[in-house]
This record gives structure tokens, sequence and C-alpha cells, in this order.
């Protein structure tokens, strides 16, 4: 015999305590502590994406409520997915994603293997590698607009120590080529220490006996490094991707205050491209379209990708 | 095989001093056991050996080679630990063979499979091979944990505590396994236990440690039947040996305070009288607690004995040992 949720929380409520409460059942009892969160969760999630299911099937425009609403079928869906200009912010997307999630992944993971050798200062170390983690995504923004200005930035200001280029002749924000590093650069700066973070409680997790008997065994580091220090840390870098990645995909804040999306639309990532159709051209049939074809995609992957990390976590 | 040899040798961890100049000769081709309660410091010898902490002060040699800056990879050691350490995401397979995948050894194919096979056989887990590590009962780790020692032929082995966790059948089992090979391999193999048993069964050597410091050395048999102190007395021996104050049964040396009489050395049926309190039948043999003079003791008689409690039986020493204040022994 199966039991819904209700009834096992019924079922493990000690017999005589809630039972006869001015003659209640457990089970009604049970519903009633519940339903509060049920009543809120339909109202603000489950409901929204029902509307905007509705929604993305018809010509509304939420700034002309008095028009006839027209119900068009697939057509929102048709005119995106063949829209050129989409294919562009989802090209940017992905490049932001891929890009933003390599960077850190790897330079986390490297900070956090460095971070966890046993020395002196490395609490204070790992709080002041933190820090930018800690800030505002608009606060990030505006202030990487000051570093990468060409004539008093210090990010160019650096390169051009490095390289010799002459800081004013090049504008991360302004160029066509560089403005969707400028961005991947930001938001790597911001989150490393996120994933950092994740990586490093993936490392503490590994048991010092086991690289003491691999010492043993006479695996060098590097060996141990393959064989156990990636395979055991692993569950916690692709928990670091998924974070990073779902977070990245809604990526919005930094960016706007950034860029702008611009030039052109070269930075404009798929939220920033969404929040114009819909409050700025105020599209909302056209927007919600949007929105389901994002939430579709994004749901997909993370199903996908949840189940590869179970599968790595069952090894 | 190489002979490993402690001279002096010291390790604190801040304040707590886990061993104070021990000096131990562990020769070529022996099982030598090192006995003690916890923090005793048998632990931290197998560690300075193995090479997985470094010694404050003192000298550790194994082959005749001074090995103070080599890792444990350098010194050839394998080490089983207590808490098994096996590379939980690998299968038993994997971990037996981890070893031998060592770049420096180079082992081929085909012996790793010979090896792999012939341990699993001998520690009953060749069923176990293709699972996961992690999938096993405590039992099957720590043979595994053994296995990922014997598939190697190093210089020493150093095993902590290895039958701790496996049920009384398997440990004997693998008590008779481990010395016949170290009697076949002519192993050398440093060994730490509580189980006096595994000491008396195993051992060619019995290293007694007490507080940091290393009591009394040599053959089981010498420590039991000629033991230097009360500490090392009561090391050895099932039930325990028994202390009363000297002048219990008569006149005692000069200097001793206290008699040590293990239960075999009580004669029954002449001398003076003791109440018998409780009568255990063990099987093969009957323990007996008596009452003496107001002070317990435990004896073993026969197995088929007729004394129940209640009654009176007399009792007299015989090879008694004598010790001081101190604990020391006096003859």
């Amino acid at each position: 015999m199966t039991h819904s949720p209700i009834d096992r929380a019924a079922l493990r409520t000690p017999p005589g305590m809630a039972r006869r409460i001015r003659g209640l059942s457990d089970r009604t009892i049970a519903w009633i502590f519940v339903a509060p969160t049920i009543f809120l969760l339909l109202a603000v999630n489950i409901f929204p994406l029902i509307w905007t299911i509705r929604l993305s099937f018809t010509n509304f425009r939420v700034n002309r409520p008095n028009n006839a609403v027209e119900w068009v079928g697939l057509e929102n869906y048709r005119r995106i997915l063949s829209d050129p200009d989409v294919w562009n912010t989802m090209q940017a997307t992905a490049h932001f994603l891929i890009w933003t999630i390599v960077l850190q992944v790897l330079i986390g993971f490297t900070l956090a293997y460095l971070i966890n050798k046993k020395f002196r200062g490395n609490d204070l170390w790992t709080t002041i590698i933190v820090f930018p983690m800690m800030l505002s995504p608009a606060v990030v923004g505006n202030f990487w607009t000051f570093l990468y200005q060409p004539q008093i930035g210090l990010f160019n200001y650096v390169v051009s120590f490095f390289t010799g280029i002459d800081p004013a002749s090049f504008s991360m924000i302004g160029d066509v080529h560089l403005a969707p590093w400028a961005i991947v650069i930001a938001d790597t700066w911001m989150w490393t220490p996120f994933v950092m973070l994740i990586c490093l409680a993936g490392l503490r997790s590994i048991p010092d006996s086991i690289y003491e008997a691999a010492e043993c065994d006479r695996a060098s580091k590097w060996r141990q490094f393959w064989t156990i220090t990636l395979p055991m840390a692993l569950p916690f870098l692709m928990l670091a991707v998924l974070f990073r990645g779902i977070e990245n995909f809604k990526m919005f804040d930094l960016v706007v205050q950034l860029t702008g999306g611009g030039p052109g639309n070269l930075t404009t990532l798929t939220s920033i491209d969404l929040k114009r159709e819909a409050f700025e051209k105020w599209r909302t049939g056209y927007s919600s379209a949007y929105a389901v074809i994002l939430f579709v995609s994004v749901f997909g992957l993370a199903s996908i990708y949840v189940k590869a990390l179970n599968k790595v976590k069952e090894r | 095989m190489a002979e490993v040899i402690l001279s002096d040798v010291a390790k604190s961890f801040g304040s707590n001093v886990a061993l104070n100049g021990v000096t131990l000769t562990i020769p070529d081709g022996s099982f030598v056991v090192l006995l003690g309660p916890t923090g005793a410091g048998k632990t931290t010898t197998l560690r300075l050996v193995s090479g997985l902490e470094t010694a404050d002060r003192g000298r550790i040699q194994i082959g005749g080679r001074d090995v103070a800056n080599l890792t444990p990879a350098q010194r050839d050691v394998a080490m089983v630990f207590q808490q098994y350490s096996l590379y939980p995401h690998l299968t038993v397979r994997q971990n037996l063979e981890f070893p031998l995948k060592s770049p420096i050894l180079r082992t081929p194919r085909a012996e790793i499979d010979r090896k792999v096979g012939e341990v699993a056989e001998i520690l009953q887990i060749s069923h176990k091979l293709d699972n996961k590590s992690t999938a096993l009962s405590g039992g099957e780790m720590q043979r595994v944990s053994i296995g990922r020692a014997l598939v190697r032929n190093p210089s020493v082995y150093l095993m902590d505590e290895p039958l701790s966790s496996l049920d009384a059948k398997l440990r004997s089992d693998l008590r008779i396994e481990l010395k016949s090979i170290q009697a076949n391999f002519g192993a050398t193999l440093l060994y730490v236990t509580h189980d006096q048993i595994e000491a008396m069964t195993m051992a060619t050597h019995v290293g007694v440690l007490d507080k940091g410091r290393l009591v009394q050395f040599g053959s089981p048999r010498e420590i039991y039947e000629n033991p230097v102190s009360v500490y090392a007395a009561s090391r050895l021996g099932q039930p325990r040996i028994n202390f009363l104050p000297a002048d219990l049964f008569g006149a005692a040396p000069a200097g001793a305070t206290h008699i040590g009489l293990r239960p075999e050395h009580i004669v029954q049926g002449e001398g003076q009288d003791s109440f018998v309190q409780r009568v255990e039948h063990l099987g093969d043999q009957t323990r007996l607690h008596l009452s003496f003079r107001d002070h317990d003791l435990i004896t073993v008689t026969e197995a088929h004995t007729t004394l129940k409690g209640g009654d009176i039986v007399k009792i007299r020493p015989e090879k008694p040992y004598f010790f001081d204040a101190t604990g020391a022994r006096v003859t």
C-alpha cells in the first residue's frame, strides 16, 4: 500500500496527541498545516506559469487592456524561432554561459586545491577570495565600468603593463570583439569564489587516510590527483556547474549595469531581450512565448544534467 | 624483506608525548606485535616507520638504510589502516590492483591478475572482486585493505589492528593465514593490536608499550612467563593475572608489595581455605572466582569440576611473581 506525503505525516503523528483535537482527524489537521504553503505555491508559481502558457498563444498586450485578445495559436513561437535577432541573443548567452563556466570551474577548482593545502593563514585567504561574491551584482557591474575605462581604468592599465599595448587604444565595453569577453571577465571575477567554496567542500570531504594509503601504495601526486582527488570531488564540481549554469542563464543585473546589452545588441542576453520585449515593447503574448521557450530549454538541460550528476554520485 | 631498526625515536603532537625514546629492532622475517592500551604509542610507531609522520628525534633504518628523509613510497612499506582507507570510487579489483599499477613497479597485466586472484582467494573475497568497495560490509572492507598490502612484496608490512572489525571465525582464519604468509614468504611484519590472542598466536616478538616507552621486548612466551613489571604482566593472559598484597600467602621477599599470580599458577587442594563465589563453565575449562581473605581472585580448573558456588577449596600459590611499589618485578 502506498501513502501520500500527507498520509505519511499523519501516520507519524504520535497517537493520542493530535487525534481528536476538536474532533478533527489527523488527516484534516495535516491538510490544515500544509494548506497555506500549497496555496502560496499555487498562487505565485503554478498559476503564473499556466497563465503565461495561455498568454503565449495570444496577441495580448498588457499596456492595451481594452484591445480584443486574439487567439493566434503557435504564431508567436514561429516568429521567435525564425527571428535572427533572437538567435543572436541565444548565441551571446551560450558564449557567456560556456566561457563563464569553463573559466570559473578551472580557476575555482585550482584555488580550492591550493587553499586546501595546509598553510598558515589559509582561512584569511579564503575570506579575501570570497569577498567579491558578497557584493551586489549591480555594484559589481558599475565598478567594472570604471575598471574598463580606457583612460583611467585599472584593467586597461594592467593589460598594458603586461603586453605593452596602449591602454587608451582599446575599450572592453565599446569594442564589438571585446564586449562579450568584458562580461565574461566581470562575472568570473565575481562568481569564481562561489565555485571555489563548493570545490573546497568537495576536497575537504576526502579523508586524509585515503591519501596516506595512496602514499604507501606509491602513487605519485599526479596519480593521486587523477585517481582520488578528481573523481571524489567530481560530484561537487558538477553541482557548481549546475548552479552557475542556471544562475547565468538568467543573468541580468550585472550585464545591464556593465554594458546595457551593447554595443549594438552584442551582449544582449536572452533575459535582457525578454525583459525588453515584455516591459519596454509591451508585447506580452510574444514575450510569454519567449519565456516558455527559455523555461523549457533550461528545464530540459537541467534535467539531463541532474541525471548525469546522480550517475556520477552513484559511482 | 628487511630488518627495521628504531633508535631512540621520539615524537610529540603539541604537548602530547606520543613516543618517548623507543629503541627497537625488528629482525628480518620476524612478526613483531606491539601491545598496549590506547594512547601507548603503537600507531605512532607504525606511522613513523611508514613515513607518514616524521620523528622529532632518533633514527629509523629499514634494511640498513636511514629513511629519515624518505617518503612512504621510497621506504617501500605496505600499510593496512585501521579505518580501511579503501578508494571508495573503485571496485574491489581496482583497489587490489592499485599498488601494482604504480609506475615504479611496471607489473605486467598477467602478473597483476594472478596476484589479485591469489590474494582474493586467500582472503575469501573472490566473489566480490567486481563490487564497488563502498558496497561491502566492514569485515569485507578490512579484508580488501589487507589484500591491498598482500599483493605487494614490500620491505615491511605495517598493520594497524587489521582484524579488529572481523567476526570471530574469520579472525581466527586470518590469523592463521597471516602467520603462514609471514612464515612462507619470510615477510617482516610490524603489527599493532589490543588482542592478546593475536599477539600470542602470531608474534615471533612482542613489544609492550606504555605511555610512549617500550617497557619489554621479547618472545610472547618470555613476556608471559617472565614479565618485567605489573604493566607487562597484565598485557598477556586470559583471564588476567591476579594481583594481591605480597604477604597474603605468607612471607614475601624484601621490597615486594604485590604478588602476581597467573590463574594457572594457583594449585588447588593444598594450602589455605578459600571460598568459591562463582563457577564459569567455558567448555574446555572452568573458571573459578574465589574469595581469599577478602580478596577476589580468578583461577582455572578442569572442565568437568563438581565445584559450585559456596564451596570451600584449598589453594596454594606456585611460581608467583613479586613486584615492588613502583610496579617493577622483584623476583
